[in-house]
């Protein structure tokens, strides 16, 4: 199955000097498969290790969904089995239901999206688009990925713990979350981790991205996947440290009972344990300052894919490739300044609330901009149904829902009544899943001819495309409705408010969706298994794509290419009107087209402008 | 359950019965029928190239990069429109939240969050909140209520549940025993975080006489979802009959036990709470 073999690896050796030496002898299975520091298999580490995340993220949703359809029963099936610190003749107890939302969110940001989008994709992508043989730091590149397990078991760990997991919110906000128990210091150190692996992941990229870019490839050459994660990895770079300062802050809060976040004469059993004088809104600022920048952290990097994939299905360039880079660059910097939006209620001065909404409201506008331009590309374009492109427009169609919701928070007063509502879910549904995980489905069905050699089977993917796109709106769509009906966030039975009692229907049948658009990612799992030992053997370039990726073998050994690398166009020659074939790839040197009058780089990078 | 296909999003609010409920729906109505145009705009050209432009080997696509008239013109429309929202909604902000723009209040009651209640307090038949001493806060005195001060002893303290005369200003001044709650009242359009160590001021005014319910809207522990109090609007009459009523069974209560206030010693000056 391993096509690393030493031949390949010998002719991508010739060209290379910043090749480490100790890949000169063939490497044991621990080098090749574990600890190793090629990108391709820490991509797939990454890949499978999110997934699995995914699938665990996604039951603990379940869970949620069952208890908000059906508060106090009895979970069926596996209720009974289920240990008494969590359920209590099978129904959920409310400290486990504050556990179950924490640790959804927390999983589903920090071990499935962050790790696909800018983990999986980042490495995989990276070096192969602008031709290179590897990362710039290949064993910087595995202590990232090597992070993430341990930080994942340290997380849910807290289930075993006295107490529990955490328990409130991923956005682990003061006083609530200091005075928790060693679940929410498991939490704490598991986070810590993880930003570093990010941190690691970014400095990498940019490095990488900088430095070893192949003949040819300029920086306005490069795909916009490699853009988005270039500026992602500068957001890392920046907003990550934050995160960990706070972190760090607050673990000394729980442990060593500092007072950064606890104020003076709190009533409560651990009240002695401090000496106060901390300012709880301290935290919000400093979690939000990183975690905003993050949900862009999460978005960008699919929106690159995105771009990449929308212009190879409709065999047309993307429409405004500048406009592209420069409105990623605006989302990228606007988003260090619109943190105060998740604290407009919070008791801030309201001064700072009006300056955060005007920065909030101005953000809209990239997001536009990108979403006009994609409809620019499909428009007169010549369009295929594949799995990854049926994707790829379903975070389209979903952004902008998602973006649309985002202007109501935006203005202050509005978000007064909406904040902490099912609005806000809503919102961060169709932008976390309308649109980054569809990104990542459209990512994986396109490269993964290039990741495994093999083709994913297209029936199924369009299967699993239907019926997770259909039972996904209709399990998010109605939470806009409960948030308008003034439904709040995080409660464990809704019902005990009268003006909530007659939305138990609908969120049963958002419960119900829910389980079906559970059930659709089974398929997708099945057919990533079955093709990887069943699957069609891939060619080359099975979508005619302009990229260098396509240009080295399926599955690529060691060192990536087996053919010396120029380019000489940039990444959107689909359908050029002086060629016979509706692809023009980045490496095919200029002679070899009819008709055509280019024979230098000067000239063809004016063609793009 | 499936009202929603077919019904548009602003039938779902609860009903609105504060000066400030009309502002905030229109607002969001705005928004919401702007984002409707957007919606089906995008939509419909998505649909539209999606149907129109499948592949069909014998075409070929137009190859076109971009057009920076475009790009200039859907910058700065929507840039437009969304300064717009922003502006519009800026004076809405501040009339509702800064401080120097609450209004003089009829009615004014503290409010000390819990895990898992809400603290009432009105200032009693002298009409003065007795000074307030957070070292001195704990169960029994949620408030702290300080006990050198005699204007304190006749203080109205009550739990998850608000009585308010209606068309008057209320104000409720807002804090937290313990971790971060989040003063909800949905038919008020009326949300406020409560922080531990700093009081907060909340106002509205009510129009519709009747029962209204009060959440919190902060995950503060396992019993958040069981923070529900009410809140009672009522005519003038109703109101000061109510307050009356209060107000005589403590003023009987303080004639058959006179308190016994304590001379407070030199070395125990109480950390002065500053009112926000």
């Amino acid at each position: 199955m391993d096509t690393a073999t030493v031949s390949l690896h010998d002719s991508a050796h010739i060209h290379d000097d910043a090749h480490s030496h100790d890949h000169h002898h063939e490497l044991s299975f621990i080098q090749k498969y574990i600890f190793s520091t090629d990108h391709k298999v820490i991509a797939k580490q990454f890949l499978f290790t999110s997934l699995f995340f995914l699938m665990v993220g996604g039951f603990m949703a379940m869970l949620i969904r069952w208890q908000l359809a059906y508060p106090g029963q009895a979970i069926p099936l596996i209720g009974q089995f289920l240990p008494d610190t969590w359920v209590a003749a099978g129904a959920i107890q409310p400290n486990f239901y504050a556990q179950l939302l924490s640790m959804h969110g927390s999983i589903m940001i920090f071990l499935v999206i962050i790790p696909l989008a800018v983990g999986a994709f980042g490495n995989h992508c990276i070096p192969l688009m602008i031709g290179t043989d590897d990362m710039a730091l290949p064993k910087l590149n595995m202590y990232s990925f090597w992070l993430v397990p341990p930080a994942g078991m340290i997380f849910c760990a807290g289930f075993m713990v006295e107490g529990g997991a955490a328990a409130a919110g991923w956005t682990s906000y003061p006083t609530l979350a200091p005075l928790a128990g060693s679940g929410q210091t498991l939490w704490l150190v598991g986070l810590f981790l993880v930003g570093f692996s990010s941190i690691m992941g970014a400095v990498n990229y940019i490095t990488t991205i900088l430095n070893k870019r192949a003949k040819g490839m300029h920086m306005f050459r490069m795909p916009l996947t490699v853009w988005a994660l270039f500026i992602t990895a500068i957001l890392i770079t920046l907003g990550t440290p934050v995160l960990a300062s706070a972190i760090a802050m607050q673990f000394m809060d729980q442990f060593l009972h500092t007072s950064f976040f606890m104020p003076d004469n709190l009533v409560h059993a651990k009240r002695a344990l401090y000496s106060g004088g901390g300012q709880p809104i301290l935290w919000q600022h400093l979690f939000w300052f990183y975690s905003h920048p993050a949900v862009y952290i999460m978005i960008l990097p699919t929106m690159g894919i995105v771009s990449d994939v929308i212009s190879t299905f409709s065999r047309k360039p993307i429409f405004g490739y500048k406009a592209m880079i420069f409105a990623i660059m605006g989302i990228a910097f606007l988003g260090f300044i619109v943190w105060g939006h998740h604290m407009f209620q919070s008791g801030m001065n309201p001064l700072l609330g009006t300056t955060f909404m005007l920065s909030t409201i101005v953000i809209a506008v990239p997001s536009a901009i990108k979403i006009f331009n994609w409809l620019g590309t499909l428009w007169r374009g010549n369009i295929k149904f594949a799995a990854a492109h049926l994707n790829a427009l379903a975070f389209v169609a979903t952004f902008v829902i998602g973006g649309l919701s985002g202007v109501f928070m935006a203005s202050a007063p509005v978000d007064i009544y909406i904040h902490d509502t099912y609005f806000i879910v809503a919102h961060i549904h169709y932008v976390l899943f309308g649109g980054s995980l569809f990104g990542i489905f459209a990512g994986i069905y396109y490269w993964f001819p290039k990741m495994f050699g093999k083709m994913l089977n297209e029936s199924w993917g369009r299967k699993h495309f239907y019926w997770s796109f259909i039972c996904f709106n209709l399990t998010f769509y109605p939470m806009h409705i409960l948030g308008v009906g003034g439904h709040m966030r995080r409660v464990y039975d809704p019902y005990v408010y009268d003006f909530l009692k007659h939305f138990q229907p609908m969120n049963q049948f958002i419960t119900f969706a829910a389980f079906a658009l559970g059930a659709a990612q089974l398929i997708l799992l099945f057919n990533i298994f079955w093709s990887l030992k069943f699957g069609k053997k891939a060619p080359r370039n099975p979508w005619r794509a302009n990229s260098l990726e396509w240009a080295a073998p399926p599955k690529p050994g060691h060192g990536n290419f087996d053919t010396d690398i120029t380019v000489y166009r940039g990444p959107y020659e689909y359908s050029h009107p002086d060629r016979q074939l509706d692809y023009w790839p980045q490496w095919e040197a200029p002679e070899t087209v009819e008709g055509s009058t280019e024979t230098t780089s000067k000239a063809s990078s004016h063609n793009h402008h | 359950m499936l009202e929603w296909l077919y019904k548009d999003m602003l039938t779902f609010f609860p009903e609105g019965v504060s000066t400030y409920s009309q502002q905030l729906d229109n607002m969001f109505a705005a928004i919401y029928w702007f984002s409707v145009i957007i919606f089906f705009l995008t939509y419909t050209l998505l649909f539209a190239f999606l149907i129109k432009y499948r592949y069909n080997p014998n075409r070929k696509a137009y190859h076109f990069h971009g057009s920076n008239l475009l790009e200039f013109t859907w910058t700065l429309l929507p840039s437009l429109v969304f300064v717009g929202i922003g502006l519009w909604s800026e004076d809405m902000w501040t009339a509702t939240k800064s401080e120097w723009r609450v209004p003089k209040p009829d009615v004014q009651v503290e409010v000390m969050a819990y895990q898992f209640g809400w603290n009432v307090r009105y200032p009693g038949p002298d009409g003065v909140f007795g000074m307030k001493d957070r070292s001195q806060m704990d169960a029994s005195n949620p408030f702290g209520i300080d006990k050198y001060d005699p204007a304190g002893y006749d203080d109205y303290v009550t739990m998850n549940q608000l009585h308010f005369p209606i068309n008057k200003n209320v104000v409720v001044n807002l804090s937290t025993m313990d971790v971060i709650h989040s003063f909800f009242l949905p038919n008020f359009r009326v949300k406020q975080d409560a922080l531990p160590g700093q009081w907060i001021k909340v106002w509205f005014n009510g129009f519709k006489a009747g029962k209204y319910e009060l959440a919190c809207a902060e995950l503060c522990g396992g019993g958040h979802y069981g923070m529900r109090g009410e809140v009672f609007m009522q005519s003038q009459q109703d109101y000061n009959k109510w307050l009356d009523e209060q107000y005589s069974a403590i003023k009987a209560n303080l004639a058959a036990n006179p308190p016994v206030i304590p001379e407070r010693k030199a070395a125990e000056e109480p950390k002065k709470e500053a009112h926000h």
